[in-house]
């Protein structure tokens, strides 16, 4: 019987695994607690004491518990510790569903402007009110925390992405070197 | 390539959206209608050239919106959150 395993890439170990050059950098994060809040998203604000000024694309983040929006009645809320709100539906009006196992997250450092170039016709200058989009042909979360660039994709979805992100930062150094090569040939 | 417009997050690439039907299509109601009647309402389309009100879904956030359009020129006129309008008229 042929291996079909062959036909599909490793998945790398995720704690160790990094793609990049000096200055552009992607890891996986690991570790971070996930959960969808849906419905009315101040009630839930008050109950888990995490202010309600959710992140939209390429908003900025900070802190270790944040909420980010992905639709207009909807949270992905990220937080280094478990929720303090039990997942399920609440009186107050809303649903809280762990997304820990669903999601993974990716951290870009440094220059991540290329990566979004080539990633969505989105301008990253500009804000929009939700962070869900189309990132790589995937659905994706993205967002800044810090100076680093973060991108939810499905667990599912994490080896391509991985793949992708390793093509395009190949291109990127392709693109850089002939650059300089020929800029060496003009000048020389 | 074209960027849409969703009422909630702003311009988005093309292919985050999918097509709903023609604004104004209204699901028959009650025990009475008649064959024609659902007929109309599943099979029959207007198809104008030029401009159409149609209903679309921005797919990653949900926004059920009408995106008033020429189909022609693929100009887009505007759009407006079914949240907001009374109908899909």
């Amino acid at each position: 019987m042929r291996n079909l395993a062959e036909k599909w890439a490793v998945v790398p170990d995720w704690n160790t695994a990094v793609i990049g050059r000096p200055d552009l950098a992607i890891r996986s994060l690991q570790g971070l607690h996930q959960s969808y809040v849906s419905g009315d998203l101040a009630a839930w604000s008050d109950v888990s004491g995490i202010a309600l000024q959710p992140v939209g694309a390429f908003g900025v983040a900070s802190g270790d518990a944040y909420a980010v929006r992905v639709a207009r009645d909807r949270l992905l809320v990220v937080s280094a510790s478990p929720s303090a709100v039990a997942p399920g539906w609440h009186e107050g009006g809303f649903a809280v569903t762990t997304v820990s196992a669903g999601l993974q997250i990716f951290e870009v450092e440094g220059a991540w402007s290329e990566i979004v170039a080539r990633a969505t016709p989105l301008d990253p200058g500009a804000t929009s009110a939700s962070a869900a989009m189309a990132f790589a042909g995937i659905d994706a979360v993205v967002y800044r925390h810090g100076e680093m660039l973060r991108v939810h994709v499905d667990r599912g979805l994490a080896t391509y992405f991985w793949t992708w992100a390793a093509a395009v930062i190949g291109n990127i150094v392709g693109a850089a070197s002939k650059s300089q090569m020929e800029t060496l040939e003009s000048t020389g | 390539m074209q960027l849409f417009h969703c009422p909630f997050c702003g311009q988005r690439d093309e292919t985050e959206f999918h097509f709903g039907g023609e604004a104004g299509n209204i699901r028959p109601d009650g025990a009475d209608v008649t064959s024609e009647r659902w007929a109309s309402y599943l099979y029959l389309r207007d198809n104008p050239k030029g401009a159409v009100r149609e209903v679309w879904v921005h797919m990653t956030c949900g926004e059920f919106f009408v995106m008033a359009r020429d189909s022609v020129s693929h100009h887009v006129a505007s759009t407006t959150s079914l949240d907001c309008a009374e109908h899909a008229q």
